[in-house]
């Protein structure tokens, strides 16, 4: 097992970064009635630890035994049925799906599980009925008629079952969701709570580190604690004992992304950006997602360029990645914010050199 | 008696379905005779019938052949020819008329020409060895003169090399029959075929054999006669013992020949419609005996029906069918569309033949608008000339194809003026795709004259472009039978190629217009099943604006010269990814075990540090995939698995491998 997974608090007592939070928690679980809660948040912040923690601290370890099935689901959409696949993990009490993945037909999915949890309530060992958990992965990439789906079953069916919710930004998640749940906010963990989980994990491993070489890594996450853990881990691999000057390996992707901006510097020509174009299907191939690959460039670029421009090029690359999400093909909006700088800055050039 | 030469023909009518499908909309010039001829040929088909067998009994009635031409004429001249007209059309169509009698004459290119005529004089020189392949597959669109080419040279060769005498050729042209379909047209069609073959026949004093094969059975009429006992039996299992024989017995009519060994050629020319798949592999097994085992020259006529990359069922089947032919060994020529300028030195030779009055205008017009198609475009002569008062309604549209000036504001204009043409005469034009794409990328514009436009009001100079070339673009994109999405990813595949390049200005211009189109159509996202007028406006928008903003955004074309067209590497990606996707997952389930991860968060941050790791750090993992000692590396992963072409796996292959 991975040492994300292998030291990942279970409990909520054992939460080290966002203490509070799981406190506040603790005490939801004890007061019984648990409201709808919406956890947002960065990447890598601790969202599904805490909801696995919360989860266990609700149900008991069985929370723990989790089954991972692909599910089809038979919906009635009007004139036809639809079949519908997507991976569940379920213990006995809660459901946890990405119903995301189901594409457009997002918004089915969303109804008939709910309706299906409401149908199978569990009785516990009293006799009593409980509730049913459904965990909802990214929310935020829900359709928008799939939120409006998921507001209304949430009000028929709250007497049933409590929905934790789970993304990345608030702002798309549609306002009357937002109002219905309990909103978490989980920032990111600072560096030196990261320096604190790495040098805990690292005495749980038994391992020698060199003073600084935790902050290292902290720095290189980028505030991203599994991240952290994932380099940390790679760096034991690589290399043991550590040396204070060892070399922590970025991502592949990101040192892809940082040559295709320094293509772009270098030349700005229809043909340069065709193979600015194929550079970027090699990390649309390998599942990078399109709006990580525009924000990289976009720093990765912006390290490199002029600060009279570096407003001006923001603009654009805002402007394209919300294009982006209106759209379908991300490599066209990709590209054409590519294109967008190669003529600011071939411009600048030109006027500033001649 | 002992020295006879037959022409054979197996052929009455072919029910085309695939053409009739694919025409259906367009030759709007036929309506007239179609359905004129509908009647007609209904009530003729029971004489024919009647007529066919009697001439079988009557070896020697040559014109019995002849009588779809007769119904045809009596179509076209019984419609409403005005009195006015000085001609006599009764007494034959153009198209047999001026039916080409020698090589020299033909329309087809010199080059195409000659290769039938060496593979013909190679296989019927009686000194030669046996030939392995004995087939010939001539393939091309309808009307480039397939079979005009090939039956002419029955002959011709053969006389000129003097291998086999005239006197004991025999020929065998079968055109199978489909099953149901519109009548009139196809009757157009084998009236076309039939009469090749009775011109040659009687410039070589050759005897025809007319054999016609049952009439087609329409499913009312098989369960009106079923009281009667006749048997149904599919045109399909017609052609398959008819092959059958062939391969094993020779051609049947040979024995009454007498000592001198007959040449015999047999022709193929159409292949009997077959629907679905398992007709469709009889079909084509029985095509590839034929070739493997066939010992007297076989002539095959393909149709192409429109583009290969067309989605239609039928040209799918038609494409698959060629490249069976060929890899089992079958020699391919492939008839290009003949060229206006040929076509135009045809017609006017007619025109000057027949003494009619036609501009070289209008002839200039006809061969363009017939989209390589020399029967079409003669008859359309004929019909042109029939009418002179069509001259007038004609004179109302200006001879040459109006350009339209690259403006915006124009695009609102429906398009309607050009389309005055069709009604008259002209196909209406299928263009390929490829054609379509190629029209757009390389965005020719008229050179010099200024930009002036009377529409009153100044248009900066730089958003001001210099008149377009070609047509409006939504008339091509009409032609073309496109989707907008395809079109959108094929132009932004291709589109970077065609530009300057200093003009990264264009670039940005042109992709950002291809965003737009892209967000117009990523509206219709979900909602393919609910097809509604709104969401078609929207997509002939999007892509109404993905070739305008490519046509404006080019504003710097570059000269002219080749380019591949790709094919959009963007449907390579997404499949890839998809699948990646997939073996990724299945490649961690251990994480599953916790918590569900988004993909995104596997692709960007576990599967780096996975290959990072390598296999040493997952000594504990315990999943199938882990057990390769090759280790993480994706290249070791069966691409192959992923259905994508040969291409597109080297691809991903060997750019990830770069990594």
């Amino acid at each position: 097992m991975l040492w994300v997974d292998k030291h990942r608090p279970k409990v909520l007592d054992h939460v080290m970064v966002h203490t509070e939070i799981a406190h506040n928690l603790k005490k939801l679980v004890k007061e019984e009635d648990c409201p709808h809660l919406l956890f947002y948040g960065p990447s890598g912040s601790g969202k599904k630890t805490l909801i696995m923690a919360l989860l266990r601290q609700m149900f008991g370890p069985s929370a723990e035994k989790v089954k991972v099935e692909n599910r089809t689901w038979k919906v009635d959409a009007g004139s036809r049925s639809l079949d519908l696949e997507l991976t569940t993990l379920s213990s006995a009490n809660h459901i946890e799906i990405s119903p995301s993945d189901a594409g457009f037909q997002d918004r089915y999915v969303v109804q008939e599980v709910i309706k299906e949890m409401a149908k199978n309530r569990p009785i516990d060992t009293k006799g009593k009925k409980v509730f049913k958990v459904l965990v909802l992965n990214d929310v935020d990439k829900l359709s928008r008629e799939a939120q409006h789906s998921l507001r209304r079953t949430m009000e028929k069916y709250s007497a049933y079952c409590r929905l934790i919710l789970c993304c990345n930004s608030s702002s798309r998640v549609t306002e009357a969701i937002r109002s219905r749940c309990l909103n978490v906010r989980i920032n990111a963990p600072t560096e030196e709570q990261i320096v604190e989980v790495l040098e805990l994990i690292g005495k749980k491993e038994g391992l020698q580190l060199p003073p600084g070489f935790a902050a290292r890594i902290a720095e290189k996450s980028n505030r991203n604690l599994r991240r952290a853990i994932l380099s940390f881990e790679t760096c034991r691999v690589q290399q043991y004992p550590f040396t204070s000057k060892q070399e922590i390996s970025p991502m592949d992707w990101e040192e892809y992304i940082s040559e295709i901006a320094s293509d772009i510097m270098k030349e700005q020509s229809p043909k340069r950006l065709f193979q600015v174009r194929g550079k970027l299907y090699d990390l649309l191939i390998n599942c990078i997602p399109p709006e990580i690959i525009l924000k990289r460039l976009l720093r990765e670029l912006l390290r490199k360029l002029d600060a009279e421009l570096k407003h001006e090029v923001c603009h654009w690359a805002a402007y394209y990645e919300h294009r982006m999400r209106l759209g379908q093909k991300s490599i066209f909006h990709i590209e054409a914010f590519v294109a967008k700088f190669m003529s600011i800055y071939k411009s600048f050039l030109i006027a500033t050199f001649g | 008696m002992a020295k006879r030469n037959c022409v054979v023909i197996l052929s009455s009518e072919d029910e085309d379905g695939t053409y009739n499908a694919h025409s259906s909309s367009s030759s709007r010039s036929y309506t007239k005779p179609k359905s004129k001829s509908r009647s007609t040929s209904i009530s003729s088909r029971g004489r024919k019938k009647a007529r066919a067998w009697h001439s079988r009994s009557h070896l020697s009635k040559l014109h019995e052949i002849d009588l779809f031409g007769d119904d045809f004429n009596e179509v076209f001249t019984g419609s409403k020819v005005s009195a006015g007209t000085q001609r006599s059309f009764a007494e034959e169509l153009w198209v047999d008329k001026y039916k080409p009698h020698s090589p020299e004459e033909l329309a087809v290119h010199k080059k195409k020409v000659e290769d039938v005529k060496m593979w013909f004089e190679e296989r019927l020189r009686p000194s030669k060895g046996v030939y392995t392949n004995n087939v010939l597959l001539i393939s091309g669109q309808a009307g480039v003169g397939k079979s005009v080419c090939s039956t002419t040279f029955l002959i011709w060769p053969l006389s000129c090399t003097g291998c086999a005498t005239q006197e004991n050729l025999e020929m065998l042209i079968f055109g199978a029959l489909g099953f149901c379909g519109l009548v009139s047209k196809s009757s157009l069609l084998s009236m076309f075929v039939l009469a090749a073959i009775h011109v040659i026949a009687s410039h070589l004093g050759a005897i025809v054999y007319g054999w016609n094969t049952p009439t087609p059975v329409i499913w009312q009429e098989h369960l009106y006669n079923s009281g009667t006992g006749t048997q149904y039996s599919s045109k399909l299992d017609e052609f398959e013992s008819f092959v059958e024989r062939v391969r094993k017995y020779g051609l049947l009519l040979t024995s009454n020949t007498g000592e001198s060994k007959p040449s015999i050629i047999l022709v193929i020319d159409d292949l009997p419609m077959t629907n679905g798949k398992s007709a469709f592999g009889r079909l084509k097994n029985c095509l590839q005996l034929l070739v493997n085992s066939t010992r007297i020259p076989t002539a095959i006529l393909l149709t192409d029906y429109g583009n290969a990359d067309s989605v239609d069922y039928n040209a799918r089947c038609l494409e698959e069918l060629k490249l069976s032919l060929e890899s089992s060994g079958a020699c391919k020529v492939a008839f290009n569309p003949i060229t206006a300028n040929t076509m135009k030195k045809i017609l006017l030779r007619i025109c000057q033949m027949e003494q009619c009055d036609v501009t070289a205008e209008y002839v200039d017009l006809i061969a363009k608008t017939s989209g390589g198609d020399i029967r079409h475009a003669i008859t359309s002569l004929q019909f042109f000339c029939l009418k002179p008062n069509l001259m007038h309604s004609l004179a109302l549209f200006p001879p040459a194809t109006c350009s339209h000036g690259s403006l915006k504001e124009e695009s609102n204009k429906p398009v309607i003026s050009d389309d005055g043409y069709s009604l008259h005469f002209g196909r209406d034009e299928a263009l390929s795709l490829f054609h379509a794409l190629g029209k757009f990328l390389h965005n020719k514009r008229e050179t010099g004259g200024g930009t002036e436009y009377d529409h009153g009001f100044v248009i900066c100079e730089r958003l001001s472009r210099l008149p377009s070339k070609m047509d409006v673009p939504e008339k091509i994109l009409c032609q073309a039978h496109v989707q907008p999405g395809p079109v959108a990813d094929f132009l932004h595949e291709n589109v970077l190629d065609f530009l300057d390049d200093e003009a990264i200005d264009d670039a940005w211009i042109l992709s950002s217009y291809l965003g737009d189109a892209d967000i117009l159509l990523a509206k219709l996202r979900g909602m393919l099943c609910s097809y509604n007028e709104a969401e078609g406006i929207l997509q002939s928008a999007a892509a109404s604006i993905a070739v305008r903003g490519v046509l404006f955004g080019n504003s710097h074309p570059l000269p002219s010269r080749w380019h591949a067209v790709r094919r959009p590497k963007l449907w390579q990606v997404e499949k890839a990814s998809l699948y990646k996707n997939e073996v990724d997952r299945l490649r961690i389930p251990a994480r599953k075990r916790f918590s569900s991860y988004h993909m995104s968060i596997m692709a960007t941050e576990y599967m780096p540090m996975l290959k990072l790791l390598g296999n040493r750090a997952c000594g504990d993992y315990h999943e199938p995939s882990q057990k390769s000692s090759r280790g993480l590396e994706m290249e070791d992963f069966d691409f192959n698995k992923m259905d994508l072409d040969e291409q597109s796996r080297s691809i991903s292959d060997d750019d990830i491998e770069d990594w």
